[in-house]
């Protein structure tokens, strides 16, 4: 095993490889607070790529309802139930990663889902945390809660599926880090399915091969987003590119809110892999459950957000999501209307943050027609 | 007595036990000659041959490492006819496994002999950079394939609904070009022919290697057929004679045994090391 730094964790850590990281990084902010479980982006996924034979019970892009929901069956309680929940010393991870609580004989710590794991994908939807008694429906706030959790491939910096596999089947292109299986070398061992912590490789009986979220690759190759992106009816993530912290640039957006405000956080850093999908943490869950889903810079993060009605940077940036179809490599704000920009500051898209307020006289004199409120 | 007494005597009993051993178990895998290659693993024809057990070990040598063994032995015989050599391999294992699936894993068994024929031959675990070894492998799910089961889900979940396939809706005639391109699409494997896709035309496929890690497709021509016996499977495995292979001359072979539900896959393999491989001659 290598040594490699893993700066979500804070630390060097063991990985399969040496450290080596790509021209540029493909990565994406999701903001749990908008998001509503309708499972566009999750349709979207499986129209456009999973919808052949042996993929019927593949969603490479999946909405769980947390605590209780999960695809496949309690994919995270068991992993963390094997990694003893790990351990944080302020910003620096003390526990192991799935790398170094490696067994004898394995390349990664991981377990394989059975096929049933995969048959309930909406298991726990809308299950509150707790037991809501009569009338707790109207005390607020709601002294229970549940969120939803949109999952892709995180596209990880240090893949467990890339180091599991032992014919060296996946790769993560130097373009772009867009982690991928190579259908003509994968002969279907299942490794990856075993390593990868988030369980987002899957395996297809009918082709023999492991198949998972390649980014749509083809469209980033064209400068736009996803397809789980640009449906997305919640306007809930934003696609771009990451650089290392030390080289963050503010008008990056995913930088800026990665690594300027740290609102955005990675899922279970924990396990090690660097993951590049980067979530908002809910504002209203109890922090002791998402520090353990997204490490301890929740509570700053919660705050920082909760301040974003005093911070137009921040408030402007979160009205760039779902603004564009294309990938938003800068942006600025200037007053009241935040533009995304191409690499040479081209604008994309130009977005206000306040929309203007129109009121219409409830009675139309024009008409001499009183108005509803129906739209 | 003398040393040299000494050895001559327990030579001269080794060999009255070996007299009354029914079947002599060989120390090598002996190829005999045949004027035709059986059909099928329960042939008569392969009673002309005489049996090697093999005793397997885990493959524990690099990771993914197989660490608690499990099949013991598989039980060799080998015919040869002309430009072919046939092996017939047989185990114990009380499960079929022979439905792919994810956390389902099938059984299979490989034959490996060396590409070269010489006396430092490449290293047995899946030969070595410029030393390659030609595989045959057989699973137990190309197998029924093979013998007619269907190739859709519903043949591997028979409870599973589907919905719809794009490329069956109707607006598309069935069985099309139309229709085969668009399932391609679904099917990125098929489409850059991999031979994992099904369906099978064959139970056995050619590899060949040059150290872990490296398998890849080899030159064609091995076939093959496998059945249940009781308690296990018997397996025939055709190929063409190795390179420079005939009587009274060597090369190795060496074996691997997959267990499906000891989620055996890849280098997750009981195996053996070089066994000599020769050919009798015929009378």
């Amino acid at each position: 095993m290598a040594r490699v730094y893993n700066w979500q964790l804070g630390r060097e850590m063991s990985y399969w490889y040496p450290e080596s990281r790509p021209q540029r990084q493909f990565a994406a902010v999701f903001d749990t607070n908008k998001c509503i479980a309708c499972q566009t982006c999750t349709l979207a996924c499986k129209t456009t790529w999973t919808s052949g034979r042996g993929q019927e019970y593949m969603l490479w892009n999946n909405v769980e309802s947390k605590p209780y929901g999960f695809y496949p069956l309690a994919w995270d309680l068991k992993l963390l139930d094997m990694l003893d929940g790990g351990k944080w010393n302020g910003s620096r991870y003390e526990g192991q990663t799935v790398f170094e609580s490696a067994p004898a004989g394995e390349r990664v710590l991981g377990w394989r889902p059975e096929s049933e794991d995969y048959a309930y994908p909406n298991c726990g939807e809308d299950d509150c945390a707790g037991q809501v008694d009569g009338g707790a429906s109207m005390a607020m706030p709601h002294m229970n809660w549940f969120y939803y959790l949109a999952r892709i491939c995180n596209h990880c910096s240090y893949p467990a599926c890339l180091a599991s596999c032992p014919r060296g089947s996946i790769y993560k292109r130097p373009e772009d880090g867009i982690v991928l299986v190579d259908q003509g070398r994968c002969r279907g061992y299942q490794e990856c399915v075993k390593g990868c912590p988030y369980k987002k490789v899957f395996f297809n009986p009918m082709t023999g091969t492991s198949e998972k979220c390649i980014a749509c690759f083809p469209k980033i190759e064209q400068g736009i987003q996803p397809q789980c992106f640009v449906n997305c009816i919640g306007k809930i993530r934003m696609a771009g590119w990451i650089s290392k912290p030390q080289d963050a640039r503010p008008e990056n957006p995913i930088d800026y809110l990665v690594h300027i405000k740290k609102v955005a956080l990675p899922l279970f850093p924990q396990f090690g892999l660097e993951p590049n999908v980067y979530y908002i943490p809910p504002v209203h869950v109890p922090t002791a459950f998402t520090r353990q889903m997204f490490g301890p810079g929740v509570d700053d993060a919660i705050k920082t957000y909760r301040n974003a009605k005093n911070d137009p940077d921040l408030a402007g940036l979160l009205c760039l999501f779902g603004s564009s179809e294309m990938v938003m490599p800068r942006w600025r704000r200037q007053g009241d209307t935040v533009t995304g920009l191409d690499e040479k500051g081209n604008a994309l898209v130009r977005v206000p943050m306040n929309e203007p307020v129109h009121v219409r006289p409830a009675y139309d004199k024009l008409y001499q027609i009183a108005r509803t409120n129906c739209p | 007595m003398t040393m040299k007494r000494k050895l001559a005597l327990a030579g001269a009993l080794m060999a009255t036990v070996a007299c009354q051993t029914k079947a002599p178990v060989a120390n090598e895998v002996v190829a005999m000659p045949v004027a035709k290659l059986p059909a099928a693993p329960q042939d008569s024809g392969w009673s002309a041959a005489s049996e090697h057990t093999a005793k397997l070990l885990p493959q524990d040598l690099v990771d993914p490492r197989l660490m608690k063994a499990s099949t013991a032995e598989v039980r060799v015989r080998a015919v040869a006819s002309g430009s072919e050599i046939a092996f017939r391999l047989e185990w114990t294992d009380p499960v079929v496994n022979d439905l792919p699936g994810p956390g389902r894993f099938l059984d299979g068994c490989a034959i490996q002999i060396p590409r070269v024929r010489e006396a430092n031959p490449p290293d047995p675990q899946m030969g070595q950079a410029a030393k390659p070894v030609d595989i045959a492998f057989w699973r137990a799910d190309w197998q029924a394939s093979v013998n007619g089961r269907e190739d859709s889900i519903r043949a591997l979940y028979p409870n599973a609904a589907v919905d719809h396939y794009p490329f069956e809706a109707k607006s598309i005639e069935p069985g099309s070009a139309v229709a085969k391109e668009m399932a391609a699409r679904y099917a990125p494997a098929q489409a850059v022919g991999n031979r994992r896709v099904g369906p099978r035309v064959s139970p056995v496929e050619d590899m060949v290697a040059e150290g872990p890690g490296t398998l890849s497709p080899g030159p064609g021509g091995s076939r093959g057929k496998g059945e249940r016996t009781d308690g296990g499977w018997s397996v025939m495995i055709v190929r063409k004679m190795p390179e420079g292979l005939a009587p009274r001359q060597r090369t190795q072979i060496a074996f691997a045994v997959w267990e499906g539900s000891k989620e055996e896959t890849g280098a997750r393999k009981m195996r053996t090391g070089w066994i000599p491989l020769s050919v009798k001659e015929s009378k």
